[in-house]
């Protein structure tokens, strides 16, 4: 098991023979992910890496079971693109598009509650299962199969984090990239409260930032709900106030949103804290849960 | 984008929104237009200018003139004010507080409003936040107008009917003009109705595609009444859609990923470094976005080492070591330099950063120590 994909995940990718969109398929098909159908309209009937390409996500979901969608869609088309996806009753969508209007997120997200569909995005790199299967653009060998769960605002910091698990010999079940915002279809506590109930997790590890109060959010659910250890490492301790630090949600608004009452929050709630990366395969090591 | 002030009226205008007369003044020549009495404005993109001196009472023609004088130079936080509106004063009965916006914690539009008006809205919300009501509204329904009534009913205001409509018309630009937040601050009753003496408008910069021409002059307007001076390093990185934030110190910083950013400045200043500036690429750069990367922040006098830290996920190290090496090719190596290199193609990109005599590093810390200690030798 792992969360959200595995070995039987079958997938849609939407805008399969753009440049990133092919050469990303290609490497996530070789990884293990069941790739069943692409999307590029005007291009239906073709083949890419011996996937079949459709015109429109009805006609592959009419020949094809399929239970998560992966898009390469530029900003102004990933809100028809999410639409068509979830009108068909594809019930998990991943958003990597980095330039998502707020209108158009918030429009995908209250339609995918409506289908009881689950979305996670915008501005993310995916979601890995090690050794399963892989809806992202990670970095291969910088993750291995085992039993901590990681949740990451940020696709690269994901990265280096899996480098020091991996390299360390700590395993992970599945990583989630949440993205940068501003506005989340999946949060850290939903992410939470799926790896509290995935029984070959053993830990949890979550990667924040600065902006906004969804780790406080996170933090009191940890407090009452999750029984398994959770380390976290807040970025951005140094950002200077009213600063847009990259992600559209990273920003310090007058006192909120900063490092420090993170911390102190996710502290207050028996959340391990680690300042580098390379301190967290060390903690993991020391709960003894693996 | 945030709006000035006089743009959000403008917006408000074309909408219907009831707002005072008034009249944009950027000379002292200008100042004779201005009928006295009149409120004068200063129009700077920060909050917080009625402490700060920017806002002013004045009674007669005299008066008008000696208080453009006075206010077109000053500055406030540092923005030094170049515009003013001059408008007809108000006789207020009560001040209210209304804005609509997009509430993170339940992905919905929501109508905020309180019958505290005119004072910080984030301090009625720390000190007193029963005086604050919220509504959310779904976005496939659609206002409706049961919850400004609702809301005009709780908050004392007589003119329900403008209120609702004013509500309606806050909702209208919200969804058409791609805004993220729409605010009046004040909204004042006065004998002829509800007016919304100031306004604030945000407007989403990922929907620009859809309002070329509404940010285009939007923009070309601030341009020419904002003369904040920017840095050479600042004008560039507008130019070519770099995120970049100067800092104090002297590492200039690229990373590859706002995460990775933001760990790669608190490690420089745990290590006892100061950082030039915090800039990143996003998920998706290339040779381009390296090469241009590196002009903007190496146009920061201050900076005199640099620090590229580099994970490539979708961002290929191949295509990135080429936007380095072209680099160095056009400008030379201009400061010390270190790189940490690995991620998709790391092996194709640390060959060519070998070949023009970088040899980078893979463990994260040790290179930024390697960057603090060169910063400690210039």
């Amino acid at each position: 098991m792992a969360i959200l994909i595995d070995k039987s995940t079958r997938v849609l990718i939407q805008g399969i023979t753009g440049n990133v969109g092919n050469f990303q398929t290609k490497v996530m098909k070789d990884y293990g992910t069941q790739i069943v159908a692409g999307i590029t309209p005007g291009k239906g009937g073709t083949t890419t890496h011996g996937i079949p390409v459709y015109n429109f996500v009805a006609e592959a979901v009419a020949d094809h079971k399929i239970d998560a969608a992966f898009g390469f869609v530029p900003g102004r088309f990933t809100k028809d693109a999410a639409f068509e996806v979830l009108e068909a009753g594809i019930p998990f969508v991943v958003i990597t598009t980095e330039s998502v209007p707020s209108k158009d997120m918030i429009q995908i997200i209250h339609f995918a509650a409506q289908k009881g569909a689950r979305v996670i995005g915008p501005d993310t790199a995916g979601v890995i299962s090690p050794g399963k299967s892989k809806l992202g653009v990670h970095p291969n060998r910088m993750f291995m199969e085992g039993n901590v769960g990681v949740i990451s605002k940020s696709g690269a910091l994901s990265y280096e984090v899996g480098k020091n698990l991996t390299e360390n010999g700590v395993g992970q079940s599945t990583v989630v990239g949440i993205g940068g915002g501003p506005f989340w279809g999946l949060t850290q506590t939903a992410v939470l409260k799926m790896f509290e109930e995935d029984p070959e997790t053993k830990a949890v590890v979550m990667l924040g930032e600065v902006g906004g109060t969804m780790e406080l959010e996170a933090a009191e659910y940890i407090k009452h709900h999750v029984t398994k250890p959770v380390v976290a490492l807040i970025v951005g301790r140094h950002a200077p106030e009213g600063a847009q630090m990259g992600h559209a949600g990273a920003i310090i608004e007058g006192n909120v949103g900063t490092a420090a009452s993170k911390i102190r929050a996710l502290e207050e709630a028996g959340v391990r804290i680690a300042y580098r990366p390379a301190e967290i395969p060390q903690i993991i090591k020391s709960l003894g849960v693996l | 984008m945030r709006l000035l002030e006089f743009q959000a009226k403008q917006l408000f205008g074309e909408y219907g929104i009831p707002i005072p007369r008034g009249i944009l003044i950027t000379s002292v020549d200008d100042a004779s237009r201005a009928e006295a009495p009149a409120v004068l404005k200063a129009q700077v993109i920060v909050g917080g200018r009625g402490k700060a001196g920017g806002i002013r009472l004045v009674r007669t023609a005299e008066e008008v003139i000696n208080g453009v004088q006075d206010l077109l130079q000053m500055s406030i936080k540092g923005y030094p004010i170049s515009a003013l509106l001059a408008e007809e004063p108000i006789q207020i009965k009560h001040e209210y507080y209304l804005s609509v916006l997009y509430d993170k914690k339940t992905n919905a539009p929501m109508i905020m409003a309180s019958a505290a008006g005119g004072v910080d809205i984030e301090q009625v919300s720390r000190e007193n936040p029963e005086k604050i009501i919220r509504s959310n509204i779904d976005s496939f329904i659609g206002l409706q107008k049961y919850t400004p009534r609702y809301m005009a009913a709780k908050l004392g205001i007589g003119d329900m009917d403008g209120f609702i409509d004013i509500v309606g018309k806050l909702y209208d630009i919200l969804l058409e003009c791609d805004a993220t937040l729409v605010e009046i601050n004040p909204l004042v009753e006065t004998e002829h109705g509800l007016l919304a003496l100031d306004a604030k408008i945000v407007l989403d910069d990922r929907a620009e595609f859809r309002h070329e021409e509404r940010f285009a002059r939007i923009r070309q307007e601030q341009r020419d009444l904002n003369k904040k001076p920017k840095t050479e390093a600042e004008r560039l990185a507008n130019e070519r859609n770099i995120t970049y934030v100067p800092l104090e110190g002297n590492i200039a910083m690229i990373a590859d990923g706002a995460g990775t950013g933001m760990l790669t400045l608190d490690l420089i200043q745990d290590e006892g470094g100061g950082a030039a500036n915090f800039c990143e690429m996003g998920g998706l750069a290339n040779t381009q976005i390296m090469f241009d990367a590196m002009e903007v922040v190496l146009a920061n006098p201050k900076a005199k080492v640099l620090l590229i830290t580099l994970i490539g996920g979708l961002t290929r190290m191949d295509e990135i070591a080429e936007g380095i090496a072209q680099y160095i090719r056009v400008h030379g190596r201009m400061v010390p330099m270190v790189v940490r290199m690995c991620g998709t193609q790391e092996e194709v990109g640390r060959a060519t950063l070998h070949d023009i005599g970088i040899e980078p590093f893979e463990d994260l810390v040790k290179t930024v120590q390697a960057a603090v200690s060169l910063a400690r030798t210039v």
